[in-house]
């Protein structure tokens, strides 16, 4: 058996699993996107902006929606390993404990993903602007690898303490403010149609955040789980 | 934080399925669970590992099981000699106080998630004479979730035997069944201790394994106060006593 695909196997069946979950269960998309979108129908109604005003907002609502659904997503992929303590089975087999992480991380990026898709036409509607734009959609991608891949590491920090559903918000927003001050940043350049050069240093920022993330939930995923 | 765990190194000589475990010392917070705990289990051995709550059972076998960092000591099972490395982890199989489930997939659904992670071949047939073997055929397609304790506890069996590992770490694996899962559970024993597998299992109640086991471990206060072949148990008086009362 060849060790590098034993390990991408692992990632892929994880991944593979916590589909399977959420496809029987439909215990986290659904209220991740009813959250998603109760927080861009309370701003809009709320807030009763002007079109300008609104134009202004929709990334910075875009993201606080974004933030606040998937940290719902990574609860839920937290409580969904602790029940049973199925998360026991996963570290019990065979493979590198990275593998967990990147599975992980994979399906709440997947996740967190579909709900932002399902959000763009809603925002082109309320707050009247194009938001089909390929950019946009990179820095979303961008934005959530980064905040996923934290979320995902800080989730499984949360994993053993009795307060993991008050921790991980707690932990993560601070944290993870850097990641969305960014991608706010990068989504109005683009929204404004500011040339590429203008957000060209948050889209490297965001890509320097994946990278780190990621690097670390290889480095110290396995520690972080231990007892 | 490890301090001090040595992993013994790997001997050709030793059978597969021995488990060597040398001062381990295990604390929460500042209190000693395992304090300097020493045992070594023959290859091929049914030992019953007794004590009572809270003396460090559970603790034990999860850190043979690679679950839980010891903060010091020596940890030696089969061949290898590691249960840390990824590859060694094959040879346990592991059933802990909770099932390890996913509460929204079917019985076939869970163990084949385990299967992809083992990369069993042949995985459909062996899922499905296990599935058999512990009774769940009929319920095989309805998600866990509607499973009862008892049938949650058989496919928990049931996954732990899945890769056929050398080594077995049970941690009470009667609870929760009733009198004809035991009875399935103590013929599976003896038939998996008949084939040499190792088979490490914290019973609080270890009476009716006693007539098969080999070997029984007591375990007070984070030690092994005594370990005996179980014909030689009415030499240990103090153990005698104790499982008397326990029975």
């Amino acid at each position: 058996m060849n060790p590098f695909w034993d390990y991408l196997n692992a990632i892929w069946n994880i991944l593979r699993k916590d589909l399977q979950v959420e496809w029987r269960g439909k215990q986290g998309v659904p209220v991740m996107l009813v959250f998603a979108l109760l927080v861009v129908f309370l701003f809009n109604f709320a807030l009763q902006l002007s079109p300008d005003l609104q134009a202004g907002l929709a990334a910075g609502l875009l993201w606080v929606s974004l933030a606040f659904a998937s940290t719902l997503g990574l609860n839920r992929s937290v409580s969904l390993e602790q029940e049973n303590k199925a998360m026991d089975g996963l570290l019990m087999a065979p493979v590198d404990r990275s593998a967990i992480f990147f599975g992980k991380f994979l399906s709440n990026f997947s996740f967190t993903f579909l709900v932002g898709l399902v959000l763009l036409p809603v925002f082109s509607l309320f707050y009247q602007q194009n938001m089909f734009k390929s950019m946009l959609v990179l820095v979303i991608i961008l934005g959530l690898g980064a905040y996923t891949s934290l979320g995902t590491l800080l989730a499984a920090l949360s994993i053993q303490t009795r307060t993991r559903d008050v921790l991980l918000p707690v932990l993560l927003y601070p944290l993870a403010l850097p990641i969305l001050i960014a991608a706010v940043e990068a989504s109005r350049s683009i929204l404004a149609g500011q040339p590429i050069s203008d957000y060209q240093s948050w889209m490297t920022f965001l890509l320097a955040c994946n990278i780190l993330f990621t690097a670390a939930g290889l480095m110290f995923f396995e520690t972080i789980l231990e007892e | 934080m490890v301090n001090n765990l040595n992993i013994m190194s790997a001997n050709p000589e030793k059978s597969s399925g021995q488990i060597v475990v040398k001062n381990l010392l295990k604390r929460y917070h500042t209190k000693p669970v395992l304090n300097q705990l020493s045992i070594n289990i023959d290859a091929g051995a049914l030992c019953i590992l007794v004590g009572d709550n809270g003396v460090g059972k559970t603790t034990l076998l999860r850190i043979l099981a690679g679950l839980v960092h010891p903060d010091s000591g020596e940890i030696a099972i089969g061949n290898s000699g590691s249960s840390r490395e990824p590859q060694d982890r094959r040879m346990i199989g592991y059933l802990g106080h909770q099932s390890m489930l996913y509460q929204d997939l079917n019985a076939i659904e869970n163990l084949t998630h385990y299967a992809r992670l083992y990369r069993l071949p042949q995985a459909n047939m062996i899922i499905s004479e296990l599935i058999q073997s512990v009774g769940l055929e009929k319920s095989q397609h309805q998600m866990v979730r509607t499973y009862s304790r008892g049938m949650q506890q058989r496919l928990s069996i049931a996954r732990s035997l899945l890769h056929d590992p050398e080594v077995l770490l049970l941690d009470e694996p009667y609870t929760g069944l009733d009198k004809q899962g035991a009875q399935f559970l103590d013929k599976r024993l003896q038939s998996l201790h008949q084939q040499g597998k190792t088979i490490f299992l914290a019973a609080h109640r270890p009476h009716r394994l006693l007539s098969f086991a080999s070997h029984v471990a007591w375990l007070i206060d984070g030690m092994i106060a005594e370990y005996s072949p179980v014909q030689d148990i009415p030499r240990h008086a103090n153990l005698a006593a104790y499982l008397q009362e326990s029975a």
